[in-house]
C-alpha cells in the first residue's frame, strides 16, 4: 500500500470497496479512483491507443491523457472516463480498455516494435488502395487495432435532465482566483454562480500546502465554499464543467450528480444553460509535460499531480522520485514529497542555481532527464552540460515543463490566444463579449497576487453592475515563487518521446509532418492526429507546437496554437437530449377523439406530431385492409364519421379579411356570401402550389379558413407574414383555432338522417343548408358549427364543437349508429373522387397540374401570379393529374412507380411522369391510383406501363379521368 | 416530488382572443372590457384583473381575455363588447391550464423554460410566451409561488409527460 499514515483531505472512516479488471480493492471517501488505484499500487492502469503501450496515471485532473477507464457493466458501461475525475464509490466497477486478453498481456503492444511503419500520416500513404478495401477491409481492422473503449451497444438506463439560469456573473472554476472573486461579488450583493468541475471546489488549493488567512489553504476553501452556500444571491455549483461559450453571453455546462453514482430516480448529468451578464475565467492552468524518452511510462508523473496525491490524497505516487524541473513550482513538488517519506534522489533542473534553505541536502542536478529506463519507471538517465549521462535509480520521475493556463473556453467565438514571453505560454487575447480571465487562466500563478487580483476583478464588476453591497476585503496570502524557462524537448533520447499521450504522437512524428510540407499548427494537428480525441491535446499540444516551431525555424509565438472549439470536455449526447427521448423525442399532439379512439381499439399513425386514428379494427377483421374496406362501404353506403379536427383552422377577421385572403388564394373570397364556404387553393411566391382548404364566411369581417394538417404552421406564418410586412396597410388580424375545435366528418347516404335525429334544433334540408352551406348553432347548450362539406364525395357535414366536448360528440354519433373510420379509409374515399393531397401538393406542383388551372382569377393579383406564369411552369407537357386503372383489374398499382409510354424502353428518358396516390378501391373492387402525366388530362384512354423497379413486375394501365367514383357530384348534392 | 410543489389543472376556463385592429390603443381595448377605471389591456408581457376577467399580453397588440367561471355567453359577449376595436375569437378549449403552487413551482418551470423566472426579472403579474420541452407555453406569474401555464390542448399529455418527470427529480 501506498497510503500514507495521515493527512490528505480523504475520510479515512469511510472505507470503500470497488473493483478494478475483476480484484477486489478498497479506498476512502474523498478519492477518486486514480488516487485509490495509486494507493493500490496499481500503476499500470491503460493501454495507448496506437501501440498498446503500457500506461499509468499521468495527472490528477481532468486533462488526464492516459488512465481512461470504463466504469460500470453492461447498459451502464461508460467508456472513455479520465479515472482522475471518477469519486471513489462503494461498489464502484471499474475496468481497463483497448487491450487483449488483459492489461499486463496485450496482444496488440507488438504495434510499437512495428512502429517504424505506424507513423504520421500512415494510414493514408499505406490503404490508399484498392480502394473498395477502405471500408469493408482496412477501416473495421484499423479500428479494432487501434482505439479506446467501447459503447455498451445497450439503451443508456440513465436519465438526463436540463435547467436553465441568469445571472449577473458567472464564475468558471472554484480554484483561488474563483473562489475570490465569488466571495467578492456575493458580498456586492450581484446575482453569481460559481461552477466548479472537480468533486470539491477548491482546485489548486485542495492539492498545496500554501497557507490562507493564517489557515491551510483546503480549509479556507472549505470556509468560502460554506459562506457562499448561505449567500442567497449565490449558487455554487459543484463537480459541473462549462463546455461552451456561445453567442448572447450563454454557457453550457454539464453537471455530474450524486457523486458519480445516481440516486434512484434521479439524473446522472444535468445540462446547465446559463445566461451571464459577465463571466469570469477562473479555469487555473495545466502544467505541461517535457518530452523525453519514454516519458510516457507508468511511474512518470506531472509534478502537481505528484503534489496532489500526496497532499490531497494522502497517497505516495513513489518512493523513490526524480523531479525533472523548469519550473520554481517543481520545487515545491520535491518539498511535498519529502515531507510525504518519499525519498527525492535529485531535483534535475536546466537552469542554474543552488537548492533552497530549507532543502539542505537534497541533490540538484543542472541537466536535462534523457530516458528512462524501465517498461514501468526503474531508472532515469540525466544528461549534464558536459555531456555526460547519468543513471539514477527511481520509480517515479515528476516532470514540470511549465503552465498552460486553461483558456480553451476563451476561443470559442473565433477569439486567438496570445503568446506571453513571461509565462512561456499562451494568454487569452481579445476575450468572447462579458468574459474577463483572473488568476492562473490569465497568467498570474503567485497565490496572494491571485487572491487579490480576482478579488479585485469581481469588485469592479459589481460596482460596474450597480450592486450595492460591499465586497470586503481580499484573503491574504504569501506570494510564492513561480519562475519558468522554456524546456519542451529533451535532445538525443534513445527510446520514444512523446509528445500526445493520448494518440500516441511522438517528437518524430512532428519532425516528419514538418519535413513533408505540415508547416502550420492546424495542418500538423490533422496529419500527426495531435490534439485530437477525448482530451484534446491539453497536455502535450503546445509541445508538439513548440517542435514545429523550432523544426520551421519559427519562435513558438509565430508558430502560434490552435483555437479550442466546443465543447471543452466530451458531452454524453445523453445529456444532450435530456428528456427528449423514447416515446418524449418529441412531443406528440393528441387529437380530441384519440383516449375515446383508443378505448375503441384504434390503431394510430404519425401525422407530424398528430396521432391520427388510422383505422379501427374489429376482432374479427384478419388484416387492415378488410377493415379499411369496411369503413369505405360503411360510409359509402350508409354513414360513417371521422375526426378531422387536426386540419389547420383560422380565424381571419377584421375589416380587410376578404382583401387579404383575395391576395392569398388564387381564386377570390371576398365576394363569399355569408353563412357559405368555398374551396380555395393559395401558392407559394414561386408560383407553386403551397396548400388548399375550405375557407367560410361567417360575417362581413369574419372568415374560418382551413388548411391541411401538414401545413397548418406554415399558413399561419404565410397569413402573419403577408399582413404584418407585405401589406402592413390592411387591418386584419389572424388567430389559430386548430386546438379549440374538435371537428367531425360525417359522410354518407344516411347522414342526414342520423344528424336529423342527434341535432333535432338544425334544418338539414338542402335549402336551409345546401352544398358549401354553413350555420352555427347551439349542441347541449355550447357553440356549435355544421358545415356542408365532403371530402369523401357522399353527403356530408363536418361538425365543430369545443374541443373539450370532442370525446362526447364521438361518442354520440357512434351511439346513434355511424361506423367510425380512420386515416386509411379517409385516403381510400379522397383518391377514389380524385382529390389531391399531401402527396400531390409536393411542392413541386402548379395549380394547373392539379386540374385547378381554371380557378387562377385574371382580374387580380395574388401571390404567386407572377411566378406561375413562367413558361416552364405553364408547359402543357407538364406532368399532370390523372386517373389510373390496371388494365387487368386483379393487378395494382404502387405509388412512388414511374409511367413510361408502351413498348418505350425503362430509362430516365421516357419517363412521363409517376405515380402519386394508390389504393385497392372497394367501391369499384379493383385497384386505382392518381398519378402525374406528361399531357396527362389530353391522353384519357391510353395506356401506359407502371414501373416500378424496386417492388415488382410492369403493370399496364388505363389512363382516365381523376375523379372515379360520382363524377357528377350527385351524391354530395343529395 | 418536493414538498414545495402542487400541480393541478385549471378547467372551465373562458378564454376569448383578442387582436388589436389597426390604430387601437391598449387603453380603449381595457377600457371598453370594463377593467378597473384607467386600466389598460397590458402593453408588455403581464397580465391585469382578477378572476372574473384577466387580460394577459401576448404579444404586441394581442391579450387572452380570461375569465373563471363564464356564462355560457361570456366569450360571444366579449367578442361582442369589442366590435371595431379588436378581432376576437373564444379560444376557451384551445389551452390546458396547470397550475404550479409552491416553494418549487420556480425551480420546476426554471428547468423547462429558458426565461429568466427569478425576481425582479420575473414577478406576480408577470407573462412569458416561450418553450418547455418543445411545447409552446404561456407562463402567468399569479402571486410568489403560483404559476398558470397553458398549453394547446392537443399537448397536454406530454407536457404533462415532461411535467411529471421533471417534478421527480426535484
Amino acid at each position: 500500500m501506498s497510503r500514507l499514515a495521515s493527512g490528505g483531505l480523504i475520510d479515512r472512516t469511510r472505507r470503500l470497496r470497488f473493483t478494478w479488471d475483476g480484484k477486489a480493492l478498497e479506498g476512502y471517501h474523498g478519492d477518486t479512483l486514480a488516487s485509490a488505484l495509486l494507493a493500490n499500487d496499481v500503476r499500470l492502469v491503460a493501454r495507448s491507443f496506437k501501440y498498446h503501450r503500457p500506461r499509468g496515471i499521468l495527472t490528477a485532473g481532468a486533462e488526464e491523457p492516459n488512465a481512461l477507464v470504463t466504469l460500470g457493466s453492461g447498459a451502464h458501461a461508460d467508456p472513455n472516463t479520465p479515472a482522475t475525475t471518477v469519486p471513489l464509490t462503494d461498489g464502484l466497477v471499474a475496468t481497463s480498455q483497448n487491450r487483449w486478453p488483459s492489461l499486463r498481456h496485450d496482444v496488440m503492444a507488438v504495434n510499437q516494435f512495428a512502429s517504424p511503419i505506424f507513423v504520421a500520416g500512415f494510414y493514408y500513404k499505406t490503404f490508399m488502395w484498392p480502394k473498395k478495401a477502405w471500408e469493408k477491409l482496412y477501416e473495421p481492422l484499423i479500428r479494432r487495432a487501434a482505439g479506446l473503449g467501447a459503447l455498451s451497444g445497450l439503451p443508456d438506463p440513465d436519465s438526463y435532465d436540463r435547467e436553465h439560469a441568469f445571472c449577473d456573473l458567472l464564475v468558471i472554476g472554484g480554484g483561488p482566483a474563483g473562489l475570490s472573486a465569488a466571495l467578492a461579488a456575493g458580498r456586492a450583493g450581484l446575482r453569481v454562480i460559481l461552477a466548479d468541475d472537480g468533486l470539491e471546489p477548491g482546485g489548486w488549493l485542495l492539492s498545496c500546502r500554501d497557507t490562507i488567512a493564517g489557515q491551510t489553504a483546503s480549509n479556507w476553501a472549505r470556509i468560502a465554499v460554506a459562506e457562499l452556500g448561505i449567500m442567497a444571491n449565490v449558487r455554487v455549483l459543484p463537480h459541473t464543467t462549462i463546455f461552451g461559450i456561445y453567442d448572447g453571453c450563454e454557457y453550457a455546462g454539464v453537471q455530474h450528480l450524486g457523486a458519480g453514482q445516481p440516486e434512484p430516480g434521479q439524473p446522472r448529468q444535468r445540462l446547465w444553460k446559463i445566461i451571464a451578464s459577465r463571466a469570469l475565467l477562473a479555469t487555473g492552468a495545466m502544467e505541461r509535460p517535457i518530452i523525453f524518452g519514454g516519458n510516457d511510462r507508468p511511474g512518470v508523473m506531472m509534478a502537481s499531480a505528484a503534489s496532489s496525491y500526496v497532499n490531497h490524497f494522502a497517497v505516495a505516487p513513489g518512493r523513490r522520485a526524480v523531479v525533472f524541473t523548469a519550473t520554481d513550482s517543481g520545487w515545491q513538488t520535491a518539498r511535498d514529497l519529502i515531507g510525504a517519506g518519499v525519498e527525492v534522489a535529485a531535483v534535475v533542473d536546466p537552469r542554474g542555481g543552488g537548492v533552497p534553505v530549507d532543502m539542505a541536502g537534497i541533490r540538484r542536478v543542472r541537466g536535462l532527464v534523457r530516458d528512462v529506463r524501465g517498461s514501468a519507471v526503474r531508472g532515469a538517465d540525466i544528461a549534464t552540460p558536459d555531456g555526460k549521462v547519468e543513471r539514477i535509480d527511481c520509480d517515479l520521475v515528476a516532470m514540470s515543463g511549465g503552465w498552460n493556463p486553461a483558456i480553451g473556453l476563451a476561443a470559442h467565438l473565433g477569439q486567438k490566444p496570445v503568446w506571453s514571453e513571461a509565462i512561456q505560454s499562451f494568454l487569452p487575447g481579445a476575450l468572447p463579449p462579458g468574459l474577463a480571465a483572473i488568476g492562473a487562466a490569465s497568467g498570474q500563478f503567485a497565490l496572494g497576487a491571485i487572491l487579490a487580483q480576482a478579488h479585485g476583478a469581481a469588485a469592479a464588476l459589481a460596482e460596474t453592475l450597480g450592486a450595492g453591497g460591499h465586497a470586503g476585503e481580499p484573503s491574504v496570502a504569501e506570494d510564492e515563487a513561480c519562475g519558468v524557462a522554456p524546456c519542451w524537448h529533451v535532445a538525443g533520447a534513445r527510446t520514444k518521446a512523446f509528445v500526445d499521450f493520448q494518440h500516441d504522437v511522438t517528437d518524430a512524428d512532428v519532425a516528419l509532418a514538418a519535413r513533408e510540407g505540415y508547416v502550420s499548427v492546424e495542418h500538423m494537428k490533422r496529419y500527426t492526429t495531435l490534439g485530437m480525441a477525448t482530451d484534446q491535446g491539453r497536455t502535450g499540444q503546445l509541445n508538439g507546437h513548440a517542435l514545429l516551431a523550432a523544426a520551421t525555424g519559427k519562435t513558438v509565438a509565430e508558430a502560434g496554437t490552435i483555437r479550442a472549439r466546443p465543447p471543452a470536455q466530451p458531452v454524453a449526447i445523453g445529456v444532450l437530449a435530456g428528456h427528449h427521448r423514447d416515446e418524449a423525442f418529441r412531443p406528440a399532439r393528441l387529437a380530441p377523439s384519440h383516449g375515446w379512439a383508443t378505448a375503441l381499439g384504434a390503431s394510430f399513425t404519425d401525422a407530424g406530431q398528430w396521432k391520427r386514428a388510422q383505422w379501427y379494427a374489429q376482432p374479427h377483421e384478419s388484416d387492415w385492409l378488410e377493415t379499411v374496406n369496411r369503413e369505405v362501404l360503411a360510409t359509402r353506403n350508409a354513414v360513417g364519421f371521422c375526426d378531422v379536427s387536426t386540419l389547420g383552422k383560422i380565424d381571419v377577421l377584421g375589416p380587410d379579411a376578404g382583401a387579404l385572403l383575395d391576395r392569398l388564394y388564387i381564386n377570390t373570397f371576398s365576394t363569399l356570401a355569408v353563412g357559405k364556404a368555398r374551396y380555395g387553393v393559395m401558392l407559394r411566391e414561386d408560383g407553386m402550389v403551397m396548400d388548399d382548404g375550405t375557407t367560410t364566411r361567417f360575417a362581413e369581417d369574419n372568415f374560418f379558413l382551413t388548411t391541411t394538417t401538414a401545413n397548418a404552421a406554415r399558413v399561419l406564418q404565410h397569413i402573419d407574414f403577408a399582413r404584418s410586412v407585405l401589406w402592413p396597410d390592411l387591418d386584419v388580424q389572424a388567430t389559430s383555432t386548430t386546438e379549440h375545435w374538435a371537428t367531425f366528418s360525417v359522410a354518407g347516404p344516411q347522414s342526414r338522417a342520423l344528424l336529423a335525429d342527434l341535432l333535432p334544433e338544425i334544418d338539414l334540408s338542402n335549402a336551409a343548408l345546401p352544398y358549401m352551406g354553413a350555420r352555427r348553432f347551439r349542441w347541449n347548450g355550447i357553440s356549435a358549427r355544421i358545415y356542408r362539406l365532403s371530402f369523401s364525395g357522399e353527403l356530408a357535414y363536418e361538425i365543430s364543437v369545443p374541443a373539450d366536448h370532442g370525446p362526447a360528440l364521438a361518442q354520440a354519433l357512434h351511439e346513434a349508429g355511424a361506423t367510425p373510420y380512420g386515416t386509411e379509409a379517409l385516403g381510400v374515399m379522397r383518391i377514389e373522387k380524385g382529390h389531391p393531397a399531401g402527396n400531390e401538393l409536393n411542392g413541386q406542383t402548379t395549380a394547373a397540374d392539379l386540374g385547378f388551372g381554371r380557378m387562377m382569377a385574371k382580374k387580380k393579383d395574388f401571390i404567386g401570379k407572377v411566378m406561375a406564369q413562367r413558361p416552364g411552369l405553364t408547359d402543357p407537357a407538364r406532368p399532370a393529374l390523372v386517373g389510373l386503372k390496371p388494365v387487368d383489374r386483379a393487378q395494382r398499382i404502387r405509388a412512388g412507380a414511374h409511367l413510361l409510354p408502351v413498348g418505350a424502353k425503362p430509362v430516365a428518358a421516357n419517363d412521363q411522369g409517376h405515380v402519386t396516390s394508390a389504393c385497392f378501391s372497394p367501391t369499384l373492387g379493383h385497384a386505382i391510383a392518381l398519378g402525374l402525366l406528361a399531357h396527362g388530362p389530353s391522353r384519357h384512354g391510353e395506356q401506359v406501363v407502371v414501373h416500378d423497379p424496386v417492388r415488382g413486375a410492369d403493370v399496364l394501365a388505363e389512363v382516365c379521368d381523376p375523379v372515379f367514383v360520382d363524377p357528377e357530384g350527385v351524391r354530395l348534392r343529395g | 416530488m418536493g414538498d414545495g410543489l402542487e400541480i393541478s389543472e385549471v378547467t372551465g376556463l373562458g378564454l376569448v382572443a383578442v387582436m388589436a385592429r389597426k390604430g387601437v390603443g391598449a387603453e380603449a381595448i381595457g377600457q371598453r372590457l370594463g377593467l378597473a377605471p384607467g386600466l389598460a389591456a397590458p402593453a408588455t408581457p403581464h397580465w391585469v384583473g382578477d378572476g372574473a376577467l384577466a387580460l394577459i399580453g401576448t404579444g404586441p397588440g394581442s391579450w387572452l381575455a380570461r375569465s373563471e367561471a363564464p356564462t355560457a355567453e361570456w366569450a360571444e359577449t366579449v367578442i361582442e363588447r369589442l366590435a371595431g376595436l379588436a378581432s376576437a375569437t373564444d379560444v376557451s378549449a384551445s389551452y390546458r391550464v396547470f397550475r404550479l403552487s409552491g416553494g418549487d413551482a420556480a425551480r420546476l418551470l426554471q428547468r423547462g423554460a429558458f426565461v429568466d423566472l427569478a425576481t425582479p426579472a420575473f414577478a406576480p403579474g408577470s407573462v412569458a410566451v416561450t418553450v418547455i420541452a418543445h411545447i409552446g407555453v404561456i407562463i402567468r406569474q399569479i402571486d410568489e409561488t403560483s404559476f398558470d401555464v397553458s398549453v394547446f390542448r392537443s399537448l397536454g399529455e406530454s407536457f404533462h409527460h415532461w411535467l411529471t418527470t421533471a417534478a421527480a427529480t426535484l
